[in-house]
């Protein structure tokens, strides 16, 4: 077990290793221009008629692999580099962003596990029954909704029409109040940050823009856990205990309770984490559409600006992120599960 | 039936609760809210060239001189404490010496007081850092008569830059550093001088627009407190080692996110999260100080998202594009202001494209692409501006918001004729151009090419899918592509020669035509390296005497004279399509009170002068 | 209810999705197929390419002329069905590519194992460490504007997937019997994976092709609204919704003014990726030998 987490955790730097040699690689393909637009950025920069001394003067013609080595060089000194999308550096740009991607992930989470399960559970009751079809049926069809058209459409309806869920973080008046210095930051998660700070008001606001961003990933991401639920309790009804229990003529509600749900459960609490993991990895969409501060919309502009700084510390994180993640994931598995051998 | 009044009762009370109506009503009478796409690129007036940038340091800093309300021309004192003019007689030797008298008991926002030494180290400053791709040539070229500070040390001392630095910025040689001291001392230091109250500036030949270039909204003319800017770690004022506060990447200048001016305005904050910079009035402020107690300019890139925190009066001004109009011009408690900045939209062609481009189909002239030197036939530069449906173009694109021009130079500057000859939007012409074209070759073969626009920018776009539409109608052997792309991908054609031809705007630097004709027509302009080989020997020949000739004049009817030449002579040759002078809507809240839109100012909002009232 | 009609109705209800997916598929087959005649281009005019109807950005909603309205200067009928094309030609493509490449990496990896397995396996694990979307989009603006350059960038984020399974199927069935006997009988390795092994994992791999499909077309189409991928006016779902992407909020008390931008366009893709899954679905239910009652 202690050999395994050693060994997981030492490929870890060599993982990210191969992922900025992949994404150097990417970048390699630009030409010296194609670079230069990071710090021309727009074309009335191209006024000035000493735009080609930028070149030579951040290095930009010099061979691919001196840039990879120079990159190298920065993050082992702590240096990620300038971030031109975020104004900063690519460390502290990320990480201001990263607990609001954190928290859409944590919020969207909660129902996405809850409307799997219970309806995972409800469809396998009813297996091949009319209510197992409609309840199928909805979920695929949310699997099979774009999160950007499920986005524009929960905007259309909740927000232009109802005036319920507008886009953002915070309205203005609720963003004076974080601003103030009596405002303590603890998480950098604005629902968390105002309970803590005793802001119920606050509170409402950051959980009302929270919710169009929570509702479109819900029903696009659901139905995955569903499709675990239910076929997960399928197998363990037919199960020998569960048969046996059934003989031993005990109540149908008390066998499903006691007996096959938690079973049933192993395998959700695994693909619930592959859950979290994902979406923190998959909120460029949403937060684009939202108009949210995040570390997936970030991207989303880094990349389209070709901020390759950005993106160099950006795919690292995210690589982080998904490896560890992954790691927790199957530790987890192996402690709810015994028969899961590590190896 | 129960469940059904359930699920309603649910949907009103949170309606109620989550405050579904929107109800605009004035929030905050004294604080401004304006959003806009852009995010400032740094806050350090030398760096800035862009107008986000500037919006900011507008009013953050002051200048010299400033405009009078909305007009360009009338200039009224600001930090000195009188325009000069020939009449005032601060304005000596022709014109070549400016002199200003510096307004005594103002205060920068630490509390010190501003001193003519200030005024000459804030323009040595920006000229010694010169940034490359940075706004100070703009000076370098009124004072010096140089591109840059680089090309004037290396004329001077016969050595390039590079020649005379290692990678690292430092020196190669120690004797250099003696050399780049006098340079300093010789050239530098004299040409802008304090005497007693005044600080006098020495150009080397008259230079018509200088005030303007000084003017406020000119942000790299902005006047730094000079101990507190030492302090801070910029350039220390010395002549030794003045070179290692030349060009710093943008990040590494001090006042990146600092600011020390004099303005109405204190800078608060700059949100880089959220793209949002606050402002706070400056209440020791030694003008009339400004209504507004606290300024907000928040960059929110979704239109969508704009429009709708305007209705609910989250805002209280928004940027919108022209092509949104309609979306706006009903909104109730809203209105729409109209208004020009001194702009232009042209498509200039490249008489001798890179044969490495992608754009040029074959590369030959047999009716699968475009011979390198295509456009250097004047039949068909002719035939693609008369097949530009310049009215349809400024009615629908634009909502009429727009002008056609003759020329490279907007209505409202020196030189600006509306009587000189246009070709007007007339397809049978087009076609006898394209026979004409190669001797007949263009016709008969016809060609094929591709015209490439920087995604983001919808009237450019619908630009060139007009002409396309329209050129391709007449042959159906002519085959044009009209292809978006990324900005990173346009820079780097453009910049590699491979755009057979080019759409590209200019906003004006200064409100003079030179801005424009030099940059547009003249061999050594921004735009005239792209319009290629071909084009620089032509441009030799017919416009660079002529424009130089135009800056050094210094009076006012024999330069607009000789502007009204060189409009000629582009007209003659079609060296370009200037296809709209745009106008802009400016849309904002009723209760916004005393708007007023000076044309050379950055961003759209006068935060000194305006109020909220209901 | 009686039992047969009962039964009936069970049976019509097992075989519902599938063949609401299979229908669906072979409508949308249909409208690739005619879409010269369902919305015929100009002749001598790149079809894929969107005519232009109208030189002012403002939608028009649906009309006689145009029946699904007017978006972004272009017919969004004519988009729509032209997108089909557009769809299918990615999705394929992709698919069939990154499968193949898939399968010849898992194949390596599980035959050889060991050092072989163990890199290949530790280089899949580095490609699928960078998110999906955000691979392909920086992989996209680097390669350009161009349908074709989407497809590559998708090819080259998405062999992992088969590639694993694959890997996962070969080592599974190496152990199984009928593998174990073949080689006791001195059958080459290479022959014992072709004959035996490769056609028992053909259907996991099939399945998981039809389900990825969908997915792949979302990431496409999700790059087209952000503006990158297939050149401006190429008849594509994504640059269609990509123009509805500022007018979505519509005017004062008119929230949804302009829901034909958003619907039109964004039906036939939901419908077209739910094909996709419940081909796919079908497809699981019947191979997942723990579903089999």
């Amino acid at each position: 077990m202690v050999f395994y987490i050693l060994r997981r955790l030492l490929f870890l730097p060599l993982a990210l290793f191969g992922v900025s040699l992949l994404v150097f690689t990417m970048i390699g393909f630009l030409s010296p221009y194609q670079r230069l637009a990071t710090f021309i950025n727009s074309p009335e920069r191209l006024k000035s008629d000493n735009v080609d001394k930028l070149i030579s003067f951040y290095g930009l013609d010099d061979p691919i692999f001196i840039q990879y080595f120079r990159w190298m060089k920065n993050v082992f000194q702590g240096n990620l580099g300038w971030s031109y999308v975020g104004k900063a550096p690519v460390l502290e740009s990320i990480l201001i962003r990263f607990p609001y991607t954190l928290e859409l992930a944590i919020f969207s989470v909660i129902p996405i596990i809850f409307l799997g399960v219970s309806f995972g559970v409800l469809s396998a009751l009813h297996h091949n029954k009319f209510l197992d079809h409609i309840l199928r049926i909805f979920a695929v069809v949310g699997w099979s909704f774009p999160d950007f058209v499920f986005g524009l459409i929960v905007l259309m309806v909740f927000y232009s029409t109802l005036g319920w869920f507008p886009p953002g973080n915070l309205s203005i008046w609720a963003e004076e109040i974080v601003k103030s210095p009596a405002f303590r930051h603890i998480t950098g998660m604005l629902t968390f940050d105002s309970l803590l700070n005793g802001r119920l008001d606050v509170f409402w606001d950051a959980l009302r823009h929270l919710l169009g961003p929570v509702l479109t990933l819900t029903y696009v991401e659901f139905a995955f856990i569903l499709r675990i639920t239910r076929s997960s309790m399928l197998e363990v009804l037919r199960r020998d205990y569960v048969r046996t229990a059934r003989a031993k003529g005990l109540e149908e509600k008390a066998v499903i309770h006691k007996h096959a749900r938690r079973n049933a459960l192993v395998p959700v609490a695994t693909v619930s984490g592959q859950t979290i993991v994902g979406l923190l990895a998959g909120t460029v969409i949403v937060e684009t559409i939202f108009n949210r501060t995040g570390i997936g919309s970030f991207m989303a502009i880094a990349a389209q600006q070709l901020d390759y700084a950005s993106i160099m510390g950006g795919t690292l994180f995210f690589g982080l992120i998904l490896i560890l993640g992954n790691l927790c994931v199957d530790l987890s598995y192996a402690f709810i599960d015994p028969r899961v051998r590590l190896d | 039936m129960k469940r059904f009044c359930f699920v309603w009762l649910l949907v009103i009370l949170l309606n109620v609760v989550l405050g579904g109506v929107v109800f605009a009503e004035m929030k905050n009478p004294d604080t401004y809210i304006y959003l806009t796409i852009s995010e400032p690129d740094t806050l350090d007036p030398h760096f800035a060239y862009d107008t986000a940038s500037g919006e900011i340091i507008n009013f953050v800093y002051e200048n010299l001189i400033a405009y009078r309300d909305e007009s360009v021309t009338e200039l009224v004192p600001r930090l000195s404490e009188a325009v000069p003019s020939a009449d005032n007689g601060l304005i000596k030797d022709d014109g070549k010496t400016y002199v200003f008298p510096i307004r005594k008991g103002v205060k920068f926002h630490n509390g010190r007081d501003l001193t003519p030494e200030d005024v000459e180290y804030s323009f040595e400053r920006g000229i010694l850092f010169d940034p490359y791709a940075g706004p100070m040539w703009m000076l370098i070229e009124a004072i010096f008569n140089y591109g840059s500070l680089e090309d004037f040390v290396a004329d001077k001392l016969g050595m390039s830059w590079e020649e005379m630095f290692n990678e690292d910025g430092s020196l190669k040689s120690e004797e250099y550093a003696e050399k780049l001291v006098s340079f300093y001392r010789q050239y530098i230091d004299p040409a802008i001088e304090v005497e007693e109250d005044d600080v006098v500036f020495h150009l080397v030949r008259p230079f018509a627009p200088f005030l303007s270039i000084l003017a406020q909204n000119s942000n790299w003319s902005a006047i730094l407190d000079k101990e507190t800017s030492i302090e801070m770690g910029l350039w220390d004022g010395k002549a030794e080692n003045w070179w290692k506060y030349h060009s710093l990447k943008k990040e590494e200048s001090p006042l990146y996110q600092q600011t020390i001016g004099t303005g109405p305005f204190k800078f608060l904050e700059w949100d880089r999260a959220q793209q949002k910079v606050t402002l706070v009035r400056n209440e020791e402020y030694w003008g009339e100080k400004p209504k507004l107690a606290k300024v907000i300019i928040w960059g929110i890139d979704e239109w969508s998202t704009r429009r709708a925190m305007l209705e609910a009066g989250d805002a209280d001004q928004i940027y919108a594009p022209l092509q949104y109009y309609d979306q706006v011009k009903t909104l109730p408690g809203v209105k729409v202001e109209e208004g020009a900045r001194i702009t232009i939209t042209a498509m200039h062609f490249n008489w001798t494209v890179n044969k490495e481009s992608k754009y040029i189909g074959s590369g030959q002239p047999d009716g699968e692409g475009i011979p390198l030197d295509f456009f250097s036939d004047v039949h068909v530069r002719k035939a693609f501006s008369y097949a530009f449906d310049y009215d349809t173009f400024i009615a629908e694109v634009l909502k009429g918001h727009g002008i056609r021009i003759p020329s490279v130079i907007p209505r409202g500057l020196l030189g600006y004729n509306e009587n000189l000859p246009m070709y007007p939007f007339d397809l049978e012409k087009a076609k006898e151009e394209f026979q004409k074209a190669w001797n007949g070759e263009v016709w008969e073969k016809g060609f094929k090419l591709t015209l490439l626009y920087n995604t983001g920018n919808e009237a450019r776009q619908t630009a060139c899918e007009m002409l396309k539409e329209n050129i391709e109608s007449l042959n159906p052997k002519f085959k044009i592509e009209v292809q978006g792309v990324q900005w990173p991908n346009y820079l780097d054609a453009y910049k590699q020669g491979q755009l057979p031809a080019f759409v590209i705007g200019w906003l004006a630097d200064y409100p003079d035509p030179h801005n424009f004709i030099f940059t547009y027509y003249h061999s050594d302009g921004v735009y005239g390296g792209p319009q290629g080989k071909l084009y620089a020997d032509f441009a030799q020949t017919h416009f660079n005497a002529l424009i130089e000739q135009a800056i050094a004049e210094t009076d006012p009817e024999k330069r607009a004279a000789l502007y009204e030449e060189i409009q000629k002579i582009a007209y003659e040759n079609a060296v370009g399509i200037t296809f709209y002078q745009p106008g802009e809507i400016f849309v904002m809240r009723d209760w916004v009170k005393g708007w007023y839109l000076n044309p050379m100012r950055p961003g759209e909002v006068n935060y000194d002068s305006i109020w909220k009232e209901e | 209810m009686n039992r047969g009609s009962k039964r009936w109705f069970k049976k019509f209800f097992s075989n519902f999705s599938a063949v609401l997916g299979f229908v669906l598929l072979l409508f949308f087959l249909g409208v690739a197929l005619f879409a010269p005649y369902i919305a015929p281009p100009k002749p001598g005019r790149d079809a894929y390419m969107m005519p232009i109807v109208t030189w002012s950005s403002d939608p028009i909603p649906p009309s006689r002329e145009h029946p699904f309205g007017v978006a972004g200067k272009r017919d969004i009928f004519y988009g729509v069905v032209w997108g089909t094309r557009t769809a299918f030609r990615i999705g394929i493509i992709v698919t069939i590519s990154s499968t193949l490449i898939g399968l010849v990496i898992g194949s390596i990896a599980g035959y050889f194992g060991h050092l072989v397995d163990e890199l290949l396996m530790r280089v899949t694990d580095i490609f699928m460490a960078v998110p999906f979307l955000v691979a392909a989009l920086v992989l996209a603006t680097i390669l350009g504007a161009g349908l074709d350059k989407v497809i590559i960038a998708l090819i080259v984020f998405s062999w992992m997937y088969p590639a694993r399974l694959i890997r996962g199927n070969i080592l599974q069935v190496k152990e199984e019997q009928f593998v174990m006997a073949a080689k006791a009988l001195g059958v080459s390795d290479l022959v014992v994976i072709l004959r035996h092994v490769l056609p028992n994992s053909i259907f996991p791999v099939l399945i998981q092709a039809s389900m990825r499909m969908g997915s792949l077309v979302i990431t496409a189409a999700a790059l087209s609204f952000l503006g990158l991928g297939a050149p401006q006016g190429y008849a594509d779902w994504g640059a269609l919704l990509n123009y509805a992407r500022n007018w979505m909020l519509g005017s004062q008390g008119q929230a949804l003014q302009y829901w034909f931008m958003t619907v039109f366009p964004g039906l036939a893709m939901v419908l077209f990726v739910l094909a996709w899954n419940l081909v796919g679905d079908a497809l699981r239910d019947i191979f997942d030998p723990r579903l089999r009652v």
